[in-house]
């Protein structure tokens, strides 16, 4: 399969939020993870199937942060903000890493506007001791990368690269696992997919299984030869099973291979 | 085989396996095993069993597992796997294993080729909008592969085979009994056409089961044959107690927590795929269906009785309800389903003895 062309991102801001937004068809709000935003292969083959609304949340890539928005479930009411302005009343939304951490609070808070939720390879649901970042270099990146030879995106500056990482902790402190979060899982109402690589080194498969326990109406995917970063580990793969996923809705689990339709 | 070991049901697709207790299983195949060996003692001509995905109202995967077990337990009875759902699988497997049941059980096989209900397609990744094509081809393949002297080759649209020589070949000749289900006008049709037996193993109502049985022998006649009364099978939930009264409390909660609590997760995947799909876009309106299966489901069990769609009562009552099936319906065959849900093991032996000494003697020669 051939890769996507590189979409070319228009800029903007609302509610607040510099943000990007790319491609044609159904609306998705794309929640970056710990390392900023990464205008990766996933992110091409998702903007050839969807217009993806990528918003760079407070203190990432060198913006500032933001005054009153300190914690998970401020920033969550922010992102509720941005995306009720730039998309409508109700929205798709898909979170990595980081942002499906965050992604989670949104449906909880905001479930009426929340339609479809995709948490690929969330953090924020970790075992203690299981996975996470804190680990040397080559080894950080066997667990983040599948296929490093893929990854692209990934040329931010040192000092911005360190920022980022603090930001995470800013936003939710030392923690592996909400437990705040983890006892409200159960108020989301809307269909959910969980997608884990099957090499994913940094969220361990025991946080999808905790997600897909707790959601009520929820799938858990996992992406054969992948680690943390999917969406440069496997982008068509993921893009293609995000796009049966908010299309297909719960008819999702049909194979629709054969079909006209 | 069902799960007995649920306490509450849930509407969840699939349901999560997270319960499953392997030691209890290990016991549930066991009885499950010996009840169905039992059916020989008890003057049964066929031992059935039928096979689901993903489905802990059966526990049989693969149903030529259970009948492999069963050859080893009788030798008279004709064993019925009830059957391959041939669309989901590779039908040159289905050939070999079922020519090697066959050979094994020194021709007792009867050839279940079926279709699956529609949540085994979710289970099994198979598009449900090309069920019938795929039934159609693995039929005829699996056919070819059972008769065909010489080694083959298969270019079809659902299946490539480049050369195919299977061995064992069946112990019948030319192949074995083929039981099709005869459920919906199409595959009534089909049966027909290819001369197989036809089967209603979940019957709606004795109008409908008739008119899939004349529309089956209609086409028969049609393509120059006439099937017997033992080419139609109806299968039944069945109870038989001391008294009527008790038969009825055994398959009411039998059937409720069959219904009630172990199908609910299949019910979800189901109605996405009624909705979704064209799985039935064969045989009428998918709602239609949909809603005649719903409503036998909500039906009490007096009201089932009365509709002619379990047998359930003492052995005199089950003696007239079988001659009142045979009747309307014109079949030759009953498939008795006794282990319905959580009905005790003691009491689906009682029923079977009851059978054996008071309702077989009465039916044998209809």
């Amino acid at each position: 399969m051939s890769p996507a062309r590189t979409p070319s991102w228009e800029e903007g801001r609302e509610a607040g939020l510099p943000y990007r937004v790319t491609g044609e068809g159904q609306p998705v709000l794309f929640l970056h993870g710990a390392g900023g935003v990464r205008l990766t292969a996933g992110l091409d083959e998702l903007a050839q199937r969807f217009r993806v609304y990528l918003p760079t949340l407070p203190g990432y890539d060198g913006t500032p942060t933001m005054p009153g928005v300190t914690s998970m479930q401020e920033l969550a009411h922010l992102v509720h903000g941005f995306a009720k302005t730039a998309i409508g009343p109700t929205y798709d939304v898909i979170g990595f890493s980081f942002g499906g951490w965050l992604a989670s609070w949104l449906a909880v808070l905001h479930p009426e506007s929340v339609q479809q939720l995709a948490l690929v390879a969330p953090a924020g649901f970790r075992p203690e001791g299981q996975g996470g970042l804190n680990f040397p270099h080559e080894e950080l990146q066997r667990r983040l990368f599948a296929h490093p030879e893929r990854a692209t995106g990934d040329d931010k500056p040192p000092e911005m690269v360190v920022r980022n990482r603090e930001m995470a902790i800013y936003y939710h402190g030392r923690v592996d696992s909400d437990a705040e979060l983890i006892d409200r899982l159960g108020e989301i109402q809307c269909l959910t997919l969980i997608v884990q690589g099957t090499r994913d080194g940094v969220i361990p498969a025991e946080s999808g299984r905790l997600l897909r326990r707790r959601i009520r109406s929820s799938y858990l995917a996992y992406l054969f030869d992948a680690a943390h970063m999917i969406d440069s580990d496997q982008p068509a793969r993921l893009a293609g099973l995000l796009e049966e996923f908010f299309t297909r809705g719960e008819a999702f689990i049909i194979n629709w291979s054969d079909s006209a339709a | 085989m069902p799960w007995t070991y649920f306490e509450a049901g849930t509407e969840d697709w699939p349901i999560a396996n997270a319960s499953f207790d392997a030691v209890k299983a290990t016991d549930l195949y066991r009885t499950y095993v010996d009840e169905m060996a039992f059916a020989e003692e008890c003057g049964f001509d066929w031992i059935g069993c039928n096979e689901h995905h993903f489905s802990p109202y059966g526990l049989m995967a693969n149903c030529n597992l259970i009948g492999s077990a069963l050859v080893q337990k009788t030798s008279r009875v004709k064993l019925a796997m009830l059957g391959n759902l041939i669309p989901l699988l590779n039908p040159i497997r289905v050939a070999e294993e079922y020519a090697m049941l066959d050979v094994m059980s020194g021709g007792r096989l009867v050839a279940g080729l079926m279709r699956g209900i529609a949540h085994e397609y979710a289970a099994y990744n198979i598009p449900p909008d090309s069920s019938w094509d795929r039934l159609k081809e693995a039929y005829e393949l699996i056919v070819k592969a059972w008769t065909e002297p010489v080694p083959f080759r298969w270019e079809g649209e659902h299946y490539q085979f480049r050369s195919v020589s299977i061995w064992p070949r069946p112990h019948q000749q030319p192949h074995p009994t083929i039981l099709m289900s005869g459920g919906s006008v199409p595959s009534a049709k089909f049966a027909a056409e290819n001369r197989t037996m036809m089967g209603i193993v979940q019957l709606d109502s004795l109008t409908t089961a008739r008119q899939n049985v004349d529309l089956y022998r209609q086409t028969a006649r049609d393509n120059g044959w006439e099937p017997g009364p033992d080419c139609v099978l109806v299968g039944l939930h069945t109870c038989i107690a001391e008294t009527d009264e008790e038969a009825q409390r055994l398959l009411g909660e039998g059937e409720a927590y069959f219904y009630g609590t172990l199908s609910g997760g299949p019910r979800t995947a189901q109605r996405i795929i009624l909705q979704k799909s064209r799985y039935y876009a064969d045989s009428g309106s998918s709602e239609d269906r949909a809603a005649r299966r719903a409503r036998v489901k909500t039906m009490s069990i007096q009201e089932r009785i009365e509709a002619g769609t379990v047998l359930c009562g003492s052995p005199k009552t089950v003696v007239q309800q079988i001659k009142r099936t045979i009747e309307a319906v014109g079949n030759g065959v009953f498939n008795l389903n006794f282990k319905i849900g959580r009905i005790p093991d003691d009491a689906v032996y009682r029923g079977m003895k009851l059978f054996r000494d008071q309702v077989l003697p009465e039916v044998r020669d209809l």
